[in-house]
């Protein structure tokens, strides 16, 4: 293997003992390799089923009309919107750490940074199902949105957050896509020369692209792998700053807030990572990863939910204080209407999730507790699913003329959509396990004691 | 070898060379068509006698029945051009007809513009001297019931129990029959009808009478104003001649500076609402800020009357006899009754009482007392002498007094027809029109009588719990479709024409009673119209001695639709004070009251089918789709009722449970319920929305048909969900107590502000913007609404869902906030639960020059146009509802369904509803958004007129359907670059204010802000 810029040497052991390269091949093929087992199965036959669910809901949507939700007016944007923040804010935190913690060279990353990225392509995808069929005629959304030359003259609105979204998710997909699938070429052409069938072998021969594991290669490799990730680092800002701009370009209370890019970002990579732990812990222990998947990468992995969630806290804190300080008793209606109107229950449970429980980390004692951890990321989860609730629902349901505030109450097909939207992603999640290799050979080999050239003596030397 | 001469000489061709050397197996394989075997024995002729053409014939003859049976009824409606184009009709352009609209015994003089041959928008005649061009809600809204696809069709007849479809011809031979039989054998034959106001039609029925001398007329309403009729007479003796029930005086309402309205709700439903709202606003002008004229209301219920007055009493109808002797006692003292111990014993506040009599005595002969319909004979009577010793009868109309042709029947007489019908000595009972199964009270017993009368005759556009309970079951005219005139008021006949002809194979129930009375076989479509024809050339065109003949003065008075003529009104007496004697103290009863009141949009349950009226939010409760008991909040509270749910009402053995409604303002151990719900009987929209509170009616009420003391109220446990366009909020929240006011949303001042300091509402605005501002140097849309004349009575939403195609939503729709109306009136209350202040507020698209929809809609479907209209492109708009979420006003509206296919099974696509659309405006598919659009076919129309003429377009001369509808002229609507128009000046309002101006959106409606004639600087609570 060809160095890398990168020098890991003073560093701690980013994985636990010394395996050789075959056996961390065999490791990580070995779900690849292996019949699956039962519980994969169960686990298939409750996501499936989920997805079903989903499958179910959008069908009747589609025939019935958006109608078939709890959205009215006044809050014309429900779980729909909720549902794309939420997984448009999964997806950052597969970026941030393939990406971000890359250019910063923390290579305790390197053994989730694989499913990071997959679950970040999952999670757009789960977004922009929400995106087009929130629209009320998204077989027309789905060309609509996008600018392209026609007969009749017409043209997007360039000056709409909403065409900015369409941009900027689909941007993230695409760069996201490509990453992901550059980081995987190597170890497709380990899986294809470790390969046991026929299928295997052709398959994985056409997706390594002809890779050799030559010095040149390597080196364009690194090279690209560089390139991309720098591209990829200000979409992690970019992304959900410009989703956040739905709300604060608006001119509804609550909405109308310059803080919203920040505390977005901040929130998304908040939950991305809650979601990564929740699914890394699952699969580790399901995949005896832990020798790869270390109790200190989930540690830090901690240490930066503790970080963002007190971001979000303080943006919630300031949020309050710049309604009452700005003198604007309209925006100060909103924020106290939040915490004691009819939605309180929806702002405390944000709270409670977000702000609260996330301190928790500060002991070193429950951040290195793999239950706790556990845990604490649902708690996020459900808390940033109600932040965007929070955020959605309780501003449009009380704006300025008190005449038109209504409530917001979710049907069924409402609650069948969320579900299908997770049945999407943990079916495309077990699917990725059993068939991906999910933790990436190649650069874990770049991490294990000793693969790196030194000076100083440690393990290997030149 | 050589080709065998056999084969074919002529040909050189073959096709094998066993063909060319003759192989006989070649001519066995020709001779049969397929392989051996498969056709042994298959002999044609033996088979079929059909020639094969004969077969093809068949065939396509099937296939064209088939093709034939299975088209579409539809398709037959194919868009043919006229071929010949009637001299009347030029395609695309509205025609106009004057007609009459009559409602509860009172007439309007519309006009039906129809396009195509297909009337579309009832609005107002202009020239007709008592509506003047406006319209109640139920008038905008009744073209829905001419297109109701659940109209009956045809004759139907019960046989052996069960309705069945039948023919003109044998309901005709069969009635007459019966009738004749009934007359033979001395039996009653009893027309039951509502108020005839037609002079014509009341000849028909003396006809009648006159070849069937046993027929006897009944006429009722479920609102009348039997007890205000029978107190004039008591209180003056007055029984003059010309009309049939001494009449009473009606009411210069435009002269009155005080007015005291006793439960009267004049400028919601009682009377004729169109003329009373005019006459009233006349006197509700900024302009002329010192003569507003200031509006006490005594109530109990909290109607459109007490939510427009400047000083509202809560008083209990069972209490206001108590108050007007009270009242009395202070300019004629009697000593019987203090005013000051009933506002201590009812809680009023002694400043507005003692400001109430001052104003009076200050006022006299300028004031007016008016008590309510529903409020016992004792209060008019009571009333009647208090206005004749305020010196009132000055505003007593004395130029035109109200016409009625038959008298309301009363009590005994009802009773009389029942023990006849029950006795068996009533032959045949003619529906005329009228549902008395539903609209008597329940202990006549009615229901039970008609089984023992033997014909009973229905004669209804609709279904209904009478046609259920008949054995001729007649489909009549809709209005649309009938000739008529109408009277009811002294020198003023208002002419009906059709607009259309019949859609089915009804007849003019006139009509029917006429062919009865000559012979089934005089019935042509043009016998009544000739038979009124007749009647006018021969009564009334002499008496006219007009200098034309009878055809011109016939077709201009038809062209416009009212016909004046000097005739003496009648003369009124003086209400003496002796009719007091009469009147009977009403011992103050401690227990729960239940008033039955009108409602303001389905009346007495005639407009149950008409969606659009029963999804009119009711005025202060904003509930729609339902009646419910209305309590107050302190009566809620103590008995710990919340709103929605149920409580079982009865008042002597009758009960009935109820939805509750708390209704801040509402008197204490008190209960409103609005009649007309609860239909068993009607259309699929109409049955079974709400209850039927008709049951409480009872033939022997003390107090009055619609008011009942001893009341038992029972909480259940029961729930029901009432569905409202506005949120209920509690008045005693700070949080959100007045927040309408502290937004600046409702400013409102008094007079005496406003006339020490006309400025008195002005404020800083800095309005700064970084972007420049778009200049509008042509003509720039605006409107203006005055919030002093708005009585907030809703016409506006019914005249614009009609002129925009806007969808009815149906409860469940309603109750989720997915109503479709463009234009809604939002209401306020502030001050407390028992003494609130209200304020209406119209609300639509405020066309804002920095639109906040527009710029977040991803497609550009929502756009500026250089006349300042934000407009919608429905064909463009994908449905991100961005625009809905980002408009401040929340005034846009989404289809989240096709509502007309969601909404009861689709019967708003049921065949002839599609006629009633309006062809310029386009229907709205599902998951695109909509919203007010300033008309923009009426201003395009304006526009394309002007072209047409060479003129430059200034904006003048385009009305808006809201604004022509408004009874009250609140709605301002032009071109503010007109420095000569009208909303030129309220745009530059000295009291006028934009809603949410802060917010600088720049919106386009100006409102002008109430002014409420109270004694003090500030507002009143």
């Amino acid at each position: 293997m060809s160095s890398t810029v990168l020098d890991y040497s003073k560093e701690l052991s980013v994985i636990e003992g010394l395996p050789s390269a075959a056996t961390l091949d065999e490791m990580i093929e070995k779900p690849i390799n292996d019949f699956p087992q039962r519980r994969w199965f169960i686990g298939l036959a409750i996501t499936g089923t989920m997805l079903m669910i989903g499958v179910v809901s959008l069908t009747w949507l589609l025939w019935k009309g958006v109608g078939v939700w709890g959205i009215n007016q006044p809050v014309a944007w429900g779980f729909d919107v909720v549902n794309f923040v939420f997984w448009v804010g999964i997806g950052h935190a597969g970026t941030l750490i393939s990406a971000i913690l890359f250019l910063f060279r923390q290579k305790w990353r390197t053994g989730i940074a694989r499913f990071a990225e997959a679950m970040t392509l999952f999670a757009v995808l789960c977004a922009v199902q929400f995106v087009i069929f929130h629209t009320g005629r998204p077989w027309l959304a789905m060309a609509w949105l996008f600018p392209y030359p026609n007969q009749h003259g017409v043209w997007v609105n360039f000056t709409s957050p909403l065409e900015w979204d369409v941009f900027a998710v689909n941007t993230y997909f695409i760069v996201s896509a490509v990453f992901w699938y550059l980081g995987l070429i190597p170890d497709f052409a380990t899986l294809r020369d470790r390969a046991t069938t026929t299928i295997k072998k052709v398959t994985f021969s056409i997706l390594s692209l002809g890779w050799r594991f030559s010095n040149r290669h390597w080196q364009h490799y690194e090279r690209a792998y560089l390139i991309m990730a720098g591209f990829a680092t200000p979409l992690v800002l970019s992304v959900h700053t410009i989703v956040s701009f739905d709300f604060a370009v608006s001119i509804i209370p609550g909405w109308h807030t310059t803080i919203f890019p920040p505390y977005f970002v901040a929130g998304a990579i908040f939950s991305g990572f809650a979601m990564v732990q929740n699914v890394l812990i699952i699969t580790r222990k399901a995949f005896k990863f832990e020798t790869l998947i270390t109790m200190d990468t989930i540690e830090k992995m901690n240490k930066i939910i503790l970080v963002t969630g007190t971001i979000v806290g303080y943006a919630y804190i300031m949020e309050f204080f710049i309604a009452w300080y700005s003198g604007n008793a309209t925006e100060l209606f909103v924020f106290v209407n939040r915490a004691f109107g009819p939605y309180w229950w929806a702002y405390w449970t944000m709270m409670t999730c977000n702000l609260f429980t996330p301190q928790l980390f500060w002991s070193k004692k429950i951040r290195t507790s793999l239950l706790a951890s556990f845990i604490l990321a649902i708690f996020v989860n459900i808390g940033m699913w109600f932040e965007r609730f929070v955020i959605i629902v309780t501003s449009l349901h009380r704006d300025f003329l008190p005449s038109s505030w209504g409530m917001f109450v979710p049907t069924m097909w409402d609650f069948g959509m969320l579900i299908g939207s997770f049945g999407l992603f943990f079916t495309l999640v077990l699917l990725f396990v059993k068939f991906l290799p999910a933790i990436a050979m190649a650069e874990i080999k770049a991490v294990i004691p000793g693969a790196q050239p030194t000076h100083h003596g440690n393990g290997a030397s030149h | 070898m050589e080709p065998s001469k056999t084969n074919n000489s002529e040909s050189k061709y073959w096709r094998s060379l066993r063909a060319y050397h003759n192989d006989p197996s070649v001519d066995d394989a020709k001779a049969r068509e397929f392989a051996k075997e498969v056709t042994d024995g298959f002999d044609v002729d033996a088979m079929s006698p059909m020639s094969r053409k004969q077969f093809l014939a068949l065939v396509s003859a099937s296939a064209a029945f088939a093709a034939a049976g299975c088209t579409n009824y539809r398709d037959k409606g194919a868009i043919v051009p006229y071929i010949k184009k009637p001299e009347e009709i030029t395609l695309g352009k509205a025609n106009y007809y004057a007609s009459t609209f009559v409602d509860n015994g009172q007439e309007y003089g519309i006009l039906i513009k129809t396009r195509e041959g297909r009337p579309i928008k009832i609005d107002g005649n202009p020239d007709h001297p008592v509506n003047k061009g406006k319209i109640p809600a139920r008038g905008q809204a009744s073209i829905l019931n001419l297109y109701d696809p659940e109209r009956l069709k045809d004759p139907m007849v019960v046989e052996s129990g069960i309705l069945s479809k039948s023919s003109w011809k044998d309901v005709d031979a069969s009635i007459i029959a019966a009738l004749s039989a009934a007359v033979k054998e001395g039996k009653e034959i009893a027309i039951i009808t509502h108020t005839i106001t037609s002079p014509t039609a009341k000849k028909v029925l003396n006809d009648f009478t006159a070849k069937y001398p046993t027929a006897k007329i009944y006429s009722y309403e479920l609102f009348n104003d039997l007890n205000r009729r029978s107190a004039w007479m008591k209180s003056t003796g007055d029984r003059s001649a010309g009309t049939v029930t001494p009449a009473f005086p009606l009411i210069k309402w435009n002269e009155a500076k005080i007015i005291l309205a006793l439960e009267s709700d004049f400028l919601g439903y009682e009377g004729n609402i169109a003329e009373q709202t005019r006459m009233f606003v006349e006197n509700r002008n900024v302009d002329n800020a010192k003569n507003i004229s200031r509006i006490y209301s005594a109530d109990g219920t909290m109607n459109s009357t007490g939510m427009n007055a400047d000083y509202r009493l809560r008083v209990r109808p069972d209490r206001q006899l108590e108050f007007v002797l009270a009242l009395i006692n202070e300019f004629a003292p009697n000593g019987k009754a203090s005013l000051k111990d009933f506002a201590a014993k009812n809680g009023l506040d002694a400043a507005d009482v003692k400001q109430l009599v001052k104003d009076l005595s200050e006022n006299k002969g300028k004031s007016i007392v008016h008590a309510g319909n529903a409020l016992p004979e004792s209060v008019h009577i009571a009333v009647n002498v208090l206005n004749e010793i305020l010196g009132n009868s000055a505003l007593y109309n004395k130029e035109q007094s109200s016409v009625e042709y038959v008298e309301t029947s009363k009590n005994d007489e009802w009773e009389a027809l029942i023990n006849k019908m029950n006795g068996g000595k009533v032959g045949v009972v003619i529906h005329f029109d009228s549902n008395p199964v539903y609209h008597l009270a329940s202990d006549y017993g009615y229901a039970e009588a008609l089984k023992k009368v033997g014909s009973v005759v229905t004669l209804a556009e609709m279904q209904n719990e009478s046609s259920a309970a008949s054995n001729y079951v007649l489909p009549i005219n809709h209005a649309f479709e009938s000739w008529g005139d109408h009277k009811t008021r002294t020198g003023i006949i208002s002419l009906q024409q059709p607009v259309i002809s019949p859609l089915y194979n009804s007849r003019q129930k006139e009509a029917l009673l006429l062919a009865w009375t000559v012979s089934a076989a005089a019935f042509t479509e043009t016998l009544y119209h000739e038979y009124l024809m007749t009647r006018w050339e021969k009564e009334v065109f002499p008496a006219m001695k007009s200098s034309v003949d009878f055809k011109t003065f016939w077709y201009s008075a038809l062209h416009d639709g009212v016909v004046t003529f000097s005739e003496t009104a009648q003369a009124f007496g003086k209400a003496t004070s002796d009719a007091l004697n009469t009147v009977a103290p009403v011992s103050a009863a401690n227990d729960f009251v239940l008033y039955l009141h009108d409602n303001y949009f389905v009346g007495d349950g005639r407009y149950a089918n008409n969606g659009w009226l029963q999804e009119m939010p009711h005025p202060a409760s904003k509930i729609a789709w339902d009646n419910y008991a209305a309590i107050g909040v302190a009566t809620s509270r103590e008995m710990g009722i919340d709103e929605n749910s149920m409580i079982e009402v009865s008042v002597g053995g009758r009960s009935l449970k109820l939805p509750v409604h708390v209704q801040p303002g509402l008197s204490d151990k008190f209960i409103a319920v609005m009649l007309g719900y609860g239909r068993t009987v009607s259309g699929t929209v109409g049955t079974g929305v709400g209850f039927n509170a008709n049951l409480f009616m009872s033939k022997s009420a003390s107090l009055s048909p619609w008011l009942y003391s001893g009341v038992t109220v029972t909480k259940t446990s029961d729930k029901y969900l009432l569905a409202s366009s506005q949120e209920h909020h509690q008045l005693d929240d700070t949080f959100l107590k007045d927040i309408h006011k502290k937004r600046d949303i409702i400013q409102e001042g008094t007079v005496v502000q406003f006339l020490a300091d006309p400025k008195f509402l002005e404020k800083e605005h800095s309005g700064s913007t970084i972007i420049p501002k778009i200049k509008y140097d042509g003509v720039k849309w605006a409107m203006a609404i005055d919030l002093n004349k708005c009585t907030g009575c809703g016409v506006c939403t019914l005249s614009c869902n009609v002129e925009n195609n806007i969808p009815v939503v149906g409860k469940d729709q309603l109750g989720k906030g997915r109503e479709m109306a463009w234009i809604r009136i939002d209401r306020y209350f502030s001050g407390t639960s028992e003494a609130p202040s209200v304020s209406n507020q119209p609300m639509l698209c405020q066309h804002c020059d920095s639109a906040p929809c527009e710029n977040v809609c991803p497609v550009i479907a929502t756009t500026h146009s250089p006349d300042g209209l934000n407009q919608m492109a429905y064909n463009r708009c994908v449905g991100t509802k961005y625009c809905s979420n980002n408009c401040p006003y929340k005034v846009r509206r989404f289809n989240f369904y096709d509502f007309r296919s969601e909404f009861n099974d689709g019967i708003q696509y049921q065949q002839p509803l599609n006629m009633l659309h309006n062809p310029e405006v386009t229907v709205r598919s599902r998951g695109v958004m909509e919203k007010c659009t300033f008309c923009i076919q009426r201003i395009m129309e304006g526009r394309e007129l002007a072209i047409e003429n060479g003129t430059v377009f200034d904006g003048s001369g385009v009305t808006v359907a809201c604004q022509e509808a408004c009874p009250a002229d609140a709605i301002v609507f032009g071109n503010m670059n007109d420095k000569n128009s009208e909303i030129y000046k309220y745009r530059h309002h000295e009291i006028g204010y934009r809603v949410l101006e802060e917010i600088n959106v720049a919106p386009n409606v100006t409102y002008v802000a109430k002014l409420r004639n109270v004694e003090s600087q500030t507002e009143k609570a």
